[in-house]
């Protein structure tokens, strides 16, 4: 696609906010860095043009308005943080993609706190019925972005969702941050996903992996 | 955010609360900032865009990368690339905005459900190609049969508001004309006033 595509990333200066907003800065797109404290995407936006001069980026601490202008939404804020920024952008949200990459684990880090049928994408897509939600890189730790090889192989990024043109959209926007895309089925496969993450958390905890660490499927 | 969509789709064909409702669960509202893109060339166009506020322009870039304005976008008009958005193949035009602007976008998946399953929707299609179409052929007729001096004229009668918030160089751009011949057009034109 030629047209720059303008993200909205909800949460910017966290964790994942800020290794997938340095990660698509080198993409043909606009992104607007959003966050509560302005001084803080500020520094991080100009940090990312210091690496990089030609990237489109910019901070704001208006949710709704940078939703208003983004052609794709990212909600990279915590599973419980997900309500109120549902509220926030539900109207200018409409028919857009978001992209959901929370994973709903309880405090203990030992299992999700949603129940069991359902998952943190599909609450997400029922707050906000008029859009596209997407489940995607839930299943990669922040550390993963600097560097999408692992061991020398390709990390494999899930994706799931109801819309074919949507993830066709993001699949491409997985490719640009490195990693391999592979869509995983329709939105109710979020519930395996958000899983599969659980599981690499408690493996990482276990046997020290120091956050490198990811999916790769083998096949011929 | 969609108030002059509504008031335009109820000036051609009046809704109930729960139609105009239901209508809005398929409209994407995009804002777009002066000089950002709504459409490249070559991209497939996929949706219809409402301007609410602003001004948006289209156009094509021949090969000695000279621009040929094909239409402009205010407030309570569409604008996109029919050919591309109809067809499916790549866009010929590029839409930019010519100032800061908030949209209603159409997407085509959108608009091909609501063809289907509203009736007043396709009325307010069928109305506003027929209308589009009326412009093309009286600008078409212009082109061919009317002077430069009387084309120029046609044009500020009909939509003076473009010739006040546009640059000149983009109205000759629109005519088919150098800005150097324009300007000798409108000296000559208020000369003999």
């Amino acid at each position: 696609m030629r047209t720059t595509q303008s993200i909205a990333i909800i949460g910017a200066t966290g964790n994942m906010g800020s290794a997938l907003s340095r990660s698509l800065a080198a993409g043909n797109y606009r992104l607007l860095l959003c966050t509560s404290n302005l001084d803080k995407a500020t520094a991080m936006a100009e940090d990312i043009r210091k690496g990089n001069p030609a990237a489109m980026v910019e901070a704001t601490d208006c949710t709704m308005e940078a939703s208003w202008e983004a052609d794709i939404i990212i909600v990279a804020v915590p599973y419980a943080a997900e309500k109120e920024v549902a509220r926030r952008i539900r109207e200018v949200a409409n028919q857009k993609i978001v992209i959901s990459i929370a994973n709903p684990l309880n405090d203990t880090y030992d299992g999700l706190v949603t129940a069991p049928g359902t998952s943190a994408a599909e609450e997400l897509q029922k707050l906000l019925p008029n859009s596209k939600v997407i489940k995607a890189f839930n299943t990669t730790f922040a550390a993963d972005f600097a560097t999408p090889l692992i061991d020398g192989r390709q990390v494999d990024a899930f994706i799931a969702g109801n819309d074919g043109e949507a993830l066709q959209n993001v699949s491409e926007l997985v490719s640009t941050v490195g990693f391999n895309p592979i869509v995983a089925g329709d939105l109710a496969a979020s519930r395996t996903l958000e899983d599969m993450q659980l599981l690499l958390i408690r493996l990482n905890a276990k046997y020290d992996y120091n956050w490198r660490a990811g999916w790769k499927i083998l096949h011929q | 955010m969609h108030e002059l969509y509504f008031q335009k789709f109820n000036e051609k064909v009046r809704l109930t609360e729960t139609e105009q409702e239901r209508i809005k669960t398929y409209l994407t509202y995009k804002k777009l900032r002066r000089k950002q893109y709504l459409l490249q060339e070559g991209d497939v166009c996929k949706f219809i865009a409402f301007v609410e506020k602003g001004a948006l322009r289209a156009y094509s870039v021949d090969d000695s990368s000279a621009e040929h304005i094909i239409q402009f976008g205010l407030e309570g008009w569409t604008i996109s690339d029919l050919y591309s958005f109809l067809t499916g193949e790549p866009a010929t035009y590029n839409i930019d905005a010519l100032e800061d602007s908030e949209l209603v976008l159409i997407s085509k998946s959108a608009h091909e459900e609501l063809l289907l399953t509203m009736p007043k929707y396709e009325t307010f299609t069928r109305l506003n190609i027929t209308g589009a179409y009326l412009a093309m052929q009286r600008r078409l007729t212009s082109i061919i049969g009317s002077s430069v001096e009387e084309r120029y004229q046609d044009f500020i009668a009909l939509y003076p508001h473009i010739a006040q918030r546009v640059p000149q160089h983009m109205i000759a751009s629109y005519m088919g004309l150098t800005p150097e011949t324009l300007s000798r057009i409108r000296k000559r034109i208020s000369t003999n006033k």
